[in-house]
């Protein structure tokens, strides 16, 4: 017999609990709104169609965390008939972890956005354009040299010379 | 629309520029569509940013260009490396890559290929015909009608996959609450700002669009590096013998009309029709037994029917401003940017616009068949591009994207953050397209219902009275309320179940 959190522990349920949390923190955000006479806003106050949305959101969650238990119990009917004693919190953390590569990836990204103000969006890219490759395996050091100095130059000849984009020049720079 | 329109929209069409637009539009489609990974929506969102710096004809000509294309360039990896491209072109690979492996690589790229532009062509011309048509219905549209059409293209949500019906509704909602960020039109209230001075005119669309299609696709990439593909050998792409034209022309006029039909409806896109093209072509064919062995009807089916739902998703994005695909709400939103008002009035104030639409997606629908014809080698290779060298110049691309527009970091940091956050939903089996298509209908959807509501006298009552609004609501409710009734009826014949043992 499964105990009603292992009946949660699957993906659907999560997210549908996810979904539910972020309703209901959406919802709390409404409250902040300023308030608006009637007869200005027309009977139709501004918190009026996001919380309908919010609102149905969370129905669809709750639908999914329902639906998901179901799902659950079934397979857990199923999996007790083939006597197999990993738990769906056991299978799902084995699925779910990505790859030390991905999470140093996703760092990059968010590390670009930081760089961006402070170096510069062209010294940024030609960082990433040589630590995104070495962060994937690649190691024809002289190819990565190569896009490290030919992507940011390309960008800065089509976008800053041909259309008159400027983009930040970075604020370390400024202070050379 | 007057017929002077065409006259003109053809002139702009010659001219050295716009038509070296569309030939690169289409070159750049094939490419995308050919790199697994990339796709047209992708693509598009891509190149949007840099559009704007374009005059609106040529701008919106460059991107239905690379819709059409990026859509068949999908089918060469398919056939060569069962690595489909481009999410349509999933179904061409179940009969394109066994044919590469018995040395038919040409013959299944060239199958493709003349599928593909008869789809393109015949969806075009629906277009052509269909979309002024379906305007001058929606001329007689007021805010309930639009309210009840936009409530209708969100439930259509509920259809694209049925494991993921609510997944799509809930994506659908997100997309929507991020549409009420900014400052209330009616009432000048701030909402979710959080005293963020560029979020008082609303989250950017373009922002949004690059980091939950391509910053997604990049982590997604992350995560399964060190996967490799089989490819296929091709020695060159040969155009379909007479007897395999006979074969597979009924096909292609089937699944031409299927991608035509699915295409049109509000949120269904080519995948759909490609796998229903797939179907239909296995059930009508007299040799079904050859379907996932190397049948040429398994490549032509899915092939004309992806195509065909590219001019079919462009009807309602154009004539009701209500997006056909996600790749058409990447183009609605790009038009919207431009300054444009689609729906009805778009026919009459634009019609050079609307023509030159026409025109080149025509134009890349033909093109792409001789490019398809003597590139397909060439192309072939792309996907022998390193994803370590090719994954970054995409992400400078994202970058220079969100920031080139409003030269603005908050504009950076939108994409960055709707990637991170787009990659988490991606995993969990919610897809960007449903959240493009709430952000894309939002504000027509708020405002309609609060028009519509002060209409009736705050009776939602009003919205029976009026006949196309109550059919639209209740055919999204037919549709969208498929999950709930599924949950209810799942629990009721278990309830009975349990009733009967007891």
């Amino acid at each position: 017999m499964k105990r009603p959190l292992h009946l949660l522990a699957n993906r659907d349920s999560l997210a549908g609990v996810a979904v539910v949390g972020v309703c209901a923190v959406a919802w709390r955000l409404t409250a902040g709104f300023d308030e608006v006479p009637a007869i200005l806003s027309q009977n139709v106050p501004p918190t009026f169609f996001p919380r309908l949305v919010i609102g149905t959101a969370a129905l669809l969650g709750g639908l999914l965390v329902a639906g998901g238990i179901r799902r659950c119990a079934r397979e857990a009917a199923d999996q007790a008939a083939a006597d197999d004693p990993s738990t769906p919190i056991d299978k799902a953390r084995g699925a779910v972890l990505p790859p030390p590569v991905f999470w140093a990836t996703a760092g990059l990204i968010a590390a670009a956005g930081v760089l961006v103000p402070l170096v510069g969006t062209l010294f940024t890219l030609g960082l990433v354009a040589i630590a995104l490759p070495l962060l994937w395996g690649e190691r024809r050091f002289r190819l990565v040299l190569a896009l490290a100095l030919g992507l940011p130059g390309a960008i800065y000849v089509v976008f800053t010379v041909a259309l008159g984009v400027r983009f930040p020049v970075g604020q370390v720079w400024n202070l050379l | 629309m007057e017929p002077s329109g065409l006259g003109i929209a053809f002139s702009l069409l010659t001219d050295p520029v716009v038509l070296g637009l569309i030939v690169a539009g289409t070159v750049a489609g094939v490419i995308i569509g050919a790199l697994p990974g990339l796709s047209s929506s992708m693509g598009v969102a891509l190149l949007l940013p840099f559009s704007l710096y374009l005059e609106p004809v040529p701008a919106i000509a460059l991107l239905s260009a690379l819709y059409c294309a990026g859509t068949f360039g999908g089918s060469i990896t398919a056939v060569l490396i069962n690595a489909p491209g481009a999410p349509p072109a999933v179904a061409t690979a179940f009969d394109g890559y066994p044919m590469a492996l018995k040395g038919e690589a040409g013959r299944a790229l060239g199958i493709a290929a003349v599928s593909s532009v008869s789809g393109g062509i015949i969806s075009v011309l629906t277009l052509l015909l269909a979309a002024p048509l379906l305007a001058r219905i929606a001329y007689s549209f007021g805010p309930p009608e639009y309210f009840a059409l936009g409530v209708f293209a969100l439930s259509m949500l509920a259809s694209i996959g049925a494991e993921s019906a609510l997944k799509n509704l809930i994506g659908g909602c997100l997309g929507l609450l991020i549409a009420t960020v900014g400052i209330d039109l009616t009432t000048g209230v701030e909402r979710f700002t959080f005293g963020v001075p560029q979020l008082l005119e609303g989250v950017q669309f373009i922002p949004v669009l690059i980091g939950l299609f391509a910053v997604t696709e990049l982590l997604n990439q992350a995560r399964h590096l060190g996967r490799e593909s089989v490819s296929a050998t091709m020695s060159a792409l040969r155009l379909p013998s007479r007897e395999d034209f006979r074969r597979v022309r009924n096909t292609i006029l089937r699944s031409s009309g299927i991608g035509v039909f699915v295409g049109v409806l509000p949120a269904e896109g080519s995948t759909m029709a490609a796998m229903i093209g797939y179907n239909e072509a296995k059930r009508w064919s007299k040799a079904p037994e050859e379907f996932g062995k190397g049948s040429i009807e398994g490549v032509a089916g899915p092939e004309a029917a992806n195509n065909a739902a590219t001019g079919g998703a462009m009807v309602p994005t154009l004539a009701l401003g209500i997006p056909g695909s996600a790749t058409a709400a990447v183009i609605l939103g790009g038009l919207q940017v431009q300054g444009l008002r689609p729906g009805p009035y778009l026919f009459e104030e634009q019609p050079t616009l609307l023509y030159g639409i026409f025109l080149a997606m025509l134009l890349a629908n033909i093109l792409f068949l001789f490019i398809g014809l003597f590139g397909a080698k060439v192309f072939s290779r792309i996907s022998l591009v390193p994803r370590t060298f090719l994954w970054p110049t995409v992400f400078a691309l994202c970058l220079v994207g969100a920031y080139g527009l409003n030269q603005s970091m908050v504009d950076v940091w939108i994409m960055i953050v709707s990637g991170l956050v787009g990659y988490v939903l991606k995993r969990n089996g919610f897809g960007p397209a449903p959240i493009i298509m709430g952000i894309v209908l939002g504000g027509l959807i708020e405002t309609s219902l609060a028009q519509s509501l002060i209409i009736f006298d705050q009776q939602w009552s009003g919205f029976l009275r009026q006949p196309i609004a109550a059919g639209l609501l209740l055919a999204a409710v037919s549709v969208g309320g498929r999950p709930l009734r599924r949950f209810l009826g799942g629990l009721l014949a278990r309830t009975a179940g349990s009733a009967r043992r007891a």
